[in-house]
């Protein structure tokens, strides 16, 4: 902002009152004016809040809880006054607010659908962590951080300038590094890793911002449009995407979230690693591949190698996982490959189908951490092999962690399968379009999502149909208060509306025009009466089944959970009889862990040789080993480094012009 | 030639440094190198047959000028050695102190700090 | 205003003296009067801001007698210089208590301020030698402070190599005066440019760069820092790593190359540079993640950040300046923040092992934030400081064609966050140990002073809000680099 640009104009489009919406764009905002125009607002309000919990003291932890809460749900409204505000601009141009050559604002489509699902998420946080937090340490700090986070994904939607861009991802990774911290000593390791990924592609992100400022000579997002044309493009393009895929946590960049679901208050992992940074990773994605640059056919089926790679991975992973914190998170991994492959179809369909599953994803994803996170708050671990029979007690957290279940595993007619049901389409016609490896990558999504319902009955089972473990069998265990049950409820009825009205909610309103194209579906599904259908099958699954009597029965093994009972549930007694036969269902799926190829790769997994944080820390280990040695600690030998230098330096001088780098 | 002994002066001085292992021995080299580039800056002001560059009595500044070698460089040795001398005596003192903790003048044995 | 830049050297140096004088029986004089001292002094190096001017000593031209010169990067080097200072002497304050002998030590600090004065604002060769001296003579006696094993060691190690440096420096000074006559760096810039080089003024500069290079610890000639550095009491270590390899090896370099030697006349120059950067932004930074010991991983950090600075310079373009610049201005502060902040964790558990540290952030909430503060500048996490000099570098390697540096660049940047991550982690975030269990947060003065450095990493964040390419402060100094050579000082304001 040197002299001239002081008095830049500002495009006010956004302005309420009726004299300035004549006047497109006039001089001389002031700087109060700039911090309360309602496309600021989004940002400064919550960052302000955040301030004032962060100075409220430590008696008024209740009031604070409470002001958090109404400061989210007051956000809210300032983003559906912003959205109305931008319906009543003719032909729902993009709302542009053009502070100066820094700072400049825009509200399209895209921006504003993930505007509002972002800021309604922070105040159903808010909301569960009234109760959830009740009572914990560092409240100050997590309040403030949590509606700072609000206020900075703000900034990264809204933000049309690379830099600011840039500058509010940044800060959302030190936020994320804050709010796991805030867990406790445990947590620190897995802050540190979060931050080192995130911070890493954080990084990368500046190189890539850098290239494009200098290739495109200018800063502003919506103006970039770049060919893939040469190799310091394609470096542009991967820091973008690398910096995107590590956010939203796809592999191989994905080692953080498991660890940070695991280990940080699970409020902070159903709102950071399981929403917002899928949000706004997925957000830049899409800003990537159909805005910024040009896509080809390589780049492409890169972009659904990686999708099919992170589904099928995160997903078997998930499913030998024992605690349920990190079961989530693999599966948060996971579902972040449907979305990758959606997107890296590149058609219209796939990119809405690929949004579509953010949102959704979003919605069950949260719905099922809050889950956990009461569970946690009411027993005390989230250890699948201490937990069971919590439905009876906890009905209402059952219910919707049932829903949200269901769900992520893509059953009909819920949400997540007709966001899988659009991504499966996409793929089909970028079949037609020449990808040959559309059949492989289709089957392997598919295989996916049967894997995930297979993990999501043992967590089902393990936690809420089971028997309680010996642990709980005494404790008295209720049903969480409102303010934790009521988010999780809302999320699954979401889940279901979401679902059953998927065309005439969320994507004819949201979605489709935030892609622009016209979507095709070539196989429609038609949600609503789909349900009808399916529901009628059901009752008429019900009818028969009181109806009829079984004549015929075949007498077999007993078979829980894919095994053998006997095999594998049966802990026999000191006299080799079978006493208390116990399924926590943490052993399902033993045998897939066991088979030949897989038992060596979850090995490998279990070493750590695929998380990208420890290989990096193997190979800087192995420089600083070397280059440890050459400091042993000897005068006479830095004295002969420091003639050598001298040396190489004459003869660089006196090379004249023959070295260069 | 004369400017070839003082690069062998200074030669000599970081040849100890680097090769000798007692740590009185490396302050001596360091003097050395410090005499060697005194000598070197005297020579550089030199001019055969100059007077010294002292206003004597009846003699005008211009002839001073154009009879005596170059004052300048003289002024820097004094400065320098100077210098040199604080230096010393500040290392002379660590090597005593050294001595006394580590009970040797082998600065190979001096290896606490590495890595 | 010119008249006053001789009392920036005889003002610490004056006070140096008056010290040791008068404290053998007023026990809180040392005290006070540094920190008095160090809050003039910087003070008027703020008022410097804007200003530029000449003063020449004894009224002698600038042919026959000594030159200060006042100019854009002075101006920097002045502000940074005893801004930090000031922060050290009120940190020393309380944390000094823990050594024996308060009156000596503040004698060499403010020695230590006289000469870094003394070098950014001599014009004359020889006078900046002098106070390089100055500079040296007072830091190893800094280094050896505590009188241990390791302080011993270290010093002697910083000391020969020191030495080595400086008369490679006076070899250096000695064959420019032979070959040009002059020993005023302008004078020389403009015979430069008449004359050409030759093979003497080639060896001169190899030497130079050399020397100087070792004040700066560029790889290869960095091996005493990681000695020196931990070795210092946590303020000196502040000042040695933040100022005075800045001031005694980045300023002059950038001087040398700039003013005097300009890249017309040795066309490699900035080739050299570059390659000398980036080895030593590799090499420290992947030094500094294997270390235990707090201040370690610190020095070897600073030997990374000098990378950076020395890549900034070496892409000659304005913008590489104005990155470089801005960025010795921040490192000076978030680095000095961090010693700082190591040194209230030794004051506070008498230990900074980092494997026997750990929970501190429940016991010294206070420092646990700052040095997460100061972690975010270097590592290079928005909004701070340490963000916009590193994104400023990195845009100027892209812009000038090296997209390699500036991969480099990232790439250690990252490695930084990694280093700095562990500090935190193993110091501040995880469970207590034995030595941390009791431990308490540090005195009141000790907290200002690492609170002024907090700011100031906050605050000079803003200054790209007066334009990227052109920061308030900074802009100056770039305009000092590139547009001094050959203009000889005007006339001067002698008394």
């Amino acid at each position: 902002m040197r002299g001239n640009d002081r008095v830049a104009t500002h495009n006010c489009h956004s302005r309420s009152n009726r004299e300035s919406r004549k006047v497109a764009a006039f001089d001389g905002l002031s700087n109060m004016e700039l911090l309360l125009n309602s496309m600021v607002l989004p940002v400064t309000f919550p960052l302000a809040a955040g301030i004032l919990c962060l100075l409220l003291p430590k008696a008024f932890d209740r009031a604070r809880s409470v002001l958090a809460t109404v400061a989210s749900a007051i956000t809210v409204l300032i983003v559906c006054r912003l959205l109305l505000e931008w319906k009543q601009l003719p032909g729902n141009a993009p709302m542009i607010l053009s502070g100066s050559a820094w700072g400049s604002l825009r509200l399209d489509h895209l921006s504003s659908f993930i505007l509002l699902v972002t800021t309604v998420f922070g105040f159903l946080i808010s909301l569960y962590s009234m109760g959830y937090m009740r009572g914990k340490e560092r409240l100050r700090e997590y309040y403030a951080w949590l509606l700072g986070t609000i206020g900075i994904a703000c900034g990264v939607i809204l933000a049309n300038n690379l830099l600011l861009l840039l500058i509010f991802w940044g800060l959302l990774g030190f936020a994320l590094y804050v709010m796991i911290g805030i867990a406790g000593p445990e947590a620190a390791e897995a802050a540190k890793k979060s931050l080192i990924i995130v911070g890493g592609s954080d990084c990368l992100l500046m190189l890539g911002v850098t290239i494009v400022w200098v290739l495109a000579d200018t800063l502003t997002l919506s103006s970039i449009r770049m060919d893939l044309a040469d190799g310091i493009r394609y470096v542009a393009f991967f820091c973008f995407a690398i910096a995107a895929l590590a956010k939203a946590g796809a592999m191989p960049f994905h080692s953080w979230v498991p660890d940070c679901g695991a280990q940080a208050p699970a409020s902070v992992a159903a709102f950071l690693p399981a929403a917002l940074d899928k949000l706004l990773g997925i957000y830049l994605l899409v800003r990537l591949t159909t805005g910024m640059f040009v896509m080809n056919t390589a780049m492409n089926t890169l972009l659904m190698l990686v999708g099919a790679g992170t589904i099928i991975c995160a997903v078997m992973m998930a499913l030998v996982q024992h605690d349920l914190k990190r079961l989530l998170s693999y599966h948060a991994v996971s579902q972040v490959g449907y979305m990758v492959l959606g997107i890296g179809t590149g058609t219209a369909l796939g990119i809405a189908g690929g949004l579509f599953h953010m949102l959704n994803n979003t919605i069950y994803k949260s719905a099922l951490f809050l889950c956990a996170g009461s569970v946690e708050k009411k027993t005390g671990t989230t250890d699948l092999d201490n937990l069971g029979g919590l439905a009876k007690v906890m009905p209402l957290t059952f219910v919707s962690c049932l829903v949200a279940a269901l769900a992520i595993s893509g059953i009909p007619p819920l949400n997540g399968f007709y966001s899988k049901w659009m991504i499966y389409q996409a793929m089909v016609d970028s079949g037609r379009n020449g990808n040959c490896l559309w059949l492989i990558f289709l089957a392997t999504a598919m295989f996916g999502s049967a894997l995930t319902l297979a993990s999501f009955v043992k967590v089902l089972h393990a936690v809420f149909l089971c028997k309680r473990s010996a642990e709980l069998r005494h404790r008295d265990i209720r049903e969480v208060g409102f303010s934790m049950w009521l988010p999780g409820i809302g999320l699954a009825c979401l889940c279901v509306i979401f679902g059953v009205f998927a065309y005439q909610l969320p994507l004819a309103t949201m979605i489709f025009p935030a892609v622009g194209g016209v979507v095709q579906l070539s196989g429609a599904w038609y949600a609503s009466v789909a349900t009808v259908l399916l529901l009628a099958a059901y009752a008429l699954g019900v009818l028969v089944y009181l109806l009829s009597t079984v004549r015929k029965a075949r007498s077999c093994n007993t078979y829980i959970g894919g095994e053998i009972m006997e095999e594998v549930f049966h802990h026999k007694g000191t006299d080799g009889k079978v006493e208390n036969v116990e399924v926590t269902g943490v052993d399902f799926y033993k045998t897939v862990e066991d088979l030949s190829p897989l038992r060596e790769i979850f090995g490998a997994a279990r070493a750590k040789l695929f998380d990208i944080y420890d290989l990096g820390g193997k190979v800087s280990a192995y420089f600083w080993e070397i280059l440890r040695a050459a400091h042993g600690g000897l005068l006479p030998m830095y004295l002969t480094w420091v003639l050598a230098g001298l040396l190489v330096l004459l003869w660089m001088l006196f090379s004249g012009g023959r070295v260069a780098i | 030639m004369v400017y070839a002994l003082c690069l062998v002066l200074i030669a000599i001085g970081l040849y100890g440094v680097v090769v000798k292992k007692n740590v009185v021995k490396i302050v001596i080299s360091l003097a050395i190198i410090e005499y060697g580039i005194n000598v070197l800056l005297v020579l550089i002001g030199y001019r055969s047959g100059g007077c010294a560059p002292i206003l004597q009595q009846g003699m005008t500044a211009a002839t001073l000028v154009a009879n005596s070698v170059d004052p300048l460089p003289q002024a820097l040795v004094l400065t320098a050695i100077m210098i040199n001398l604080g230096m010393l005596i500040l290392m002379v003192a660590i090597c005593i102190r050294l001595y006394e903790r580590y009970g040797t003048f082998d600065i190979t044995e001096m290896r606490r700090l590495k890595g | 205003m010119e008249n006053a830049l001789p009392f920036f050297v005889a003002i610490p140096l004056g006070a140096a003296f008056f010290i040791p004088l008068v404290s053998l029986t007023l026990k809180w004089v040392p005290d006070l009067l540094a920190n008095a001292v160090m809050a003039v002094l910087a003070a008027m190096a703020f008022l410097t801001i804007g200003q530029a001017g000449f003063y020449h000593m004894g009224g002698w031209g600038t042919h026959l007698g000594i030159d200060l010169r006042l100019d854009g990067l002075t101006t920097l080097m002045l502000v940074t210089i005893n801004t930090i200072g000031l922060a050290m002497a009120i940190f020393s304050v309380q944390y000094m208590t823990k050594y024996t002998s308060k009156l000596r030590y503040y004698s060499l600090f403010l020695c230590l301020i006289a000469g870094l004065n003394g070098i950014v604002l001599t014009g004359d060769l020889f006078n900046l030698y002098i106070f390089m001296e100055i500079v040296a003579i007072s830091s190893y006696a800094l280094v050896a402070f505590g009188c241990e094993h390791d302080e011993l060691e270290a010093a002697f190690k910083y000391a020969v190599l020191g030495t080595v440096a400086s008369a490679f420096i006076l070899i250096g000074i000695a064959l420019l005066y032979a070959m040009l006559g002059t020993l005023n760096m302008a004078e020389m810039a403009v015979k430069l440019a008449a004359g050409g080089m030759n093979m003497p003024l080639t060896v001169a500069l190899g030497l130079f760069l050399c020397g100087f290079g070792l004040k700066a610890a560029l790889v290869p000639f960095h091996a005493w820092l990681p000695d020196a550095h931990p070795a210092a009491p946590a303020p000196v270590s502040a000042m040695l790593s933040g100022v005075v390899i800045k001031t005694a090896g980045i300023y002059v370099l950038s001087r040398l190359i700039f003013n005097v030697f300009t890249v017309q006349l040795v066309p490699d120059l900035f080739s050299i540079l570059r390659l000398f950067g980036v080895v030593s932004m590799i090499v420290g930074g992947i030094l500094a993640l294997g270390q235990w010991d707090m201040k370690r991983l610190l020095a070897y950090s600073s030997i990374s950040q000098i990378g950076y600075i020395v890549v900034g310079l070496g892409l000659g373009t304005p913008l590489g300046l104005t990155g470089a610049l801005f960025h010795m201005l921040n490192h000076s502060v978030f680095k000095s923040l961090l010693f700082l902040n190591a040194g209230a964790v030794e004051y506070a558990t008498g230990s900074r092992d980092l494997r026997h540290l750990g929970g501190l952030s429940r016991n010294l909430p206070f420092t646990a934030n700052m040095s997460l503060l100061g972690s975010m500048a270097i590592s290079g996490i928005p909004p701070f400081n340490g963000f916009w000099s590193k994104l400023i570098i990195v845009l100027a390697c892209i812009e000038s064609g090296h997209p390699w540096l500036a991969l480099a660049a990232v790439a250690m940047s990252l490695v930084t966050l990694v280093a700095v991550l562990k500090m935190l982690k193993r110091a501040f975030y995880e469970e207590h140990k034995p030595l941390t269990v009791h431990a308490t947060e540090v005195p009141v003065l000790m907290r200002a002073a690492m609170l002024l450095l907090a700011t100031l990493c906050v605050v000079l964040a803003l200054l790209v809000l007066t334009g990227l390419r052109t920061p308030f402060l900074i802009a100056p100094a770039v305009d000092a680099l590139s547009t001094w050579a050959g203009t000889a000082p005007g006339q001067g304001m002698g008394i």
